[in-house]
């Protein structure tokens, strides 16, 4: 059973359409990667998830519930940091955290305490006097406090040190083993390569690819560069299909091979090549090419 | 009913609260404790008894020597009715609009809390900071006993209950404007405006003729402008004051269901 759907999922805020028509499910125990550039609708999604604001259109369910109209009921399975997470700056961490715990019902901070120790928090201080990193951390402990069901992370490394985002991809991958849902937006394309079992792009408040991680490389492209002895022609590999010529030089062409590469190596083969050079499939090339809003870069299998 | 967020708005305001009761406790103290000096003042009573325009602006009731008279020009007319509301339509303002502004309405918003939850929780904190202010003045003023201030009981619990509930009444009209908009300076601009409407036509209409009728549509004529320390708290006055505040906590719980959060 699906833990999260969305179905034709739309958000418009005035005249301006922020998400439009999402279509996605997650499921229990899944890693879900949301990725998108600034501004492509990934937080307005992740509100529409929360019950913060009403879809204008469709429909979206967490654990089976509106997350609108069962708002309360869906929140207590639920765990959430937000993208602009803002505390109130004269309540030290450790009031944010019996704050939360109190209005969660839970009875002891055993769990609060090993979080705290683990990411290194500092609890006893106001916020204000807090790097942003050490805030984040707070919003980290606040979202998985009461070991929710459902996690919903809105940049969550946001700040952190190349530790603490090592360290807090190992309480997610903990967490999703343990049968939680994680459904995290990011715009760090290594990250969520590592954490996330499946990923969807969002641009322009649209969906543009939801895939595996292992399925996104498949149809990422491999770059080949070949050198040849005389002139190269960029013409001798257009007729073949999933090819493109990315750069040429006077003897050298590159080209970015979706599919199989034997009709590139017996085109390449009747010109006398000198040289070849191959690089597995570039994800993060992929995902800029989503981002960038450039077809001619998408698989069209992956669409 | 859980009390979570009541109790950490009170916190989280604490400082100005105590503040501002603290300072409006310590004005009242003066004012009572200068009554002797002015009670026997004939020229004090001469200056509002052939005027009433004077007597209106003043918010005198009968002598403005007398203690209903003095206690009414220097506190319960003006004085108090603004700090009550600076601290209640702030908070109004504040407590939705102006914590989704910032960002901070997220921690509570992503609490499993419904917003009508959410929304009788903050209506009780703001009752809570009125209640406290209204509460501190009349102890004060009870204090005035010993400086010849007597005023009957019932009339100075009832105009401590009308100017408690007529701060509650602005603090929801900042609360629902706030929940309508999203926008804490629209609220607090909006709110104030009719505060100081409502203040002007209460004033003056003893004064002007054509602005008699309006008294009955301003909420400071019913908590302080009709004789409630000579007379009390009429069950009119105080059903007025709990419908409108009632009526707005309503249009308050519509308009907040509707809002869109950061």
């Amino acid at each position: 059973m699906a833990v999260i759907t969305a179905a034709g999922l739309s958000k418009t805020f005035g005249s301006r359409r922020a998400v439009d028509a999402l279509r996605f499910e997650v499921g229990k125990g899944e890693v879900f990667g949301f990725l998108g550039p600034n501004g492509a609708g990934k937080s307005t999604t992740i509100r529409l998830l929360m019950g913060l604001c009403r879809p204008t259109a469709g429909a979206v369910a967490v654990l089976g519930l509106d997350p609108v109209r069962d708002g309360a009921a869906v929140r207590r399975q639920v765990g959430y940091l937000p993208g602009e997470l803002a505390l109130h700056p004269r309540l030290t961490g450790g009031q944010h955290v019996r704050y939360v715990a109190r209005a969660r019902g839970l009875t002891g901070l055993g769990f609060a305490d090993t979080l705290a120790d683990r990411f290194g928090a500092v609890l006893d201080r106001p916020v204000r006097t807090l790097s942003k990193g050490n805030r984040q951390k707070i919003g980290i402990i606040l979202a998985v406090l009461a070991r929710p069901e459902v996690l919903i992370l809105d940049e969550p490394t946001s700040g952190l040190d190349p530790l603490m985002q090592t360290e807090f991809e190992r309480l997610v991958r903990e967490l999703a083993d343990d049968g939680r849902t994680v459904f995290l937006s990011s715009h760090e394309l290594d990250q969520v390569q590592r954490m996330a079992d499946r990923v969807a792009i969002i641009r322009d408040g649209q969906l543009v690819v939801t895939d595996t991680v292992a399925g996104l490389r498949q149809s990422a492209p491999r770059t080949i560069e070949f050198a040849f002895t005389g002139p190269a022609d960029p013409g001798w590999f257009s007729a073949i299909d999933g090819v493109r010529v990315t750069g040429s030089g006077l003897r050298q062409l590159t080209l970015a091979v979706n599919g199989p590469v034997a009709p590139v190596l017996r085109a390449a083969a009747a010109h006398d090549p000198v040289d070849i050079t191959a690089r597995p499939a570039d994800l993060d090339e992929l995902f800029l090419a989503y981002y960038r809003h450039d077809p001619a870069k998408e698989p069209a299998d992956a669409r | 009913m859980r009390a979570d967020v009541t109790r950490l708005d009170l916190r989280l305001r604490r400082r100005s609260l105590l503040g501002f009761t603290a300072g409006m406790g310590l004005y009242t103290l003066i004012v009572v404790a200068l009554y002797p000096q002015f009670k026997n003042s004939l020229s004090l009573d001469q200056l509002t008894r052939h005027d009433s325009a004077i007597a209106a602006l003043f918010g005198a009731t009968g002598t403005l020597t007398s203690p209903a008279g003095w206690l009414n020009a220097n506190i319960y007319a003006n004085f108090l009715p603004l700090i009550m509301f600076l601290i209640t339509i702030s908070y109004g303002a504040a407590c939705i609009a102006g914590q989704d502004e910032d960002g901070t309405l997220s921690l509570t918003a992503a609490l499993p809390l419904t917003r009508r939850s959410i929304l009788l929780q903050k209506s009780a904190s703001l009752a809570a900071q009125a209640v406290l202010l209204g509460a501190a003045t009349m102890i004060c003023v009870v204090a005035g006993h010993g400086f010849g201030l007597a005023i009957p009981a019932a009339h100075l619990g009832g105009i401590t209950i009308a100017v408690i509930l007529a701060g509650i009444d602005f603090g929801l009209l900042g609360l629902s404007i706030g929940c309508w908009t999203g926008s804490r300076g629209t609220a607090i601009g909006i709110a104030s405006a009719a505060a100081a409407a409502s203040y002007l036509i209460s004033s003056l209409a003893p004064a002007i003729g054509w602005l008699r009728p309006a008294r009955y549509a301003s909420l400071l004529y019913w908590s302080v402008g009709n004789h409630q320390l000579t007379s009390g708290l009429t069950a009119t006055a105080f059903a007025v004051l709990a419908a409108t505040g009632i009526t707005l906590l309503t249009l308050a719980g519509f308009g907040f269901r509707r809002l869109d959060l950061r």
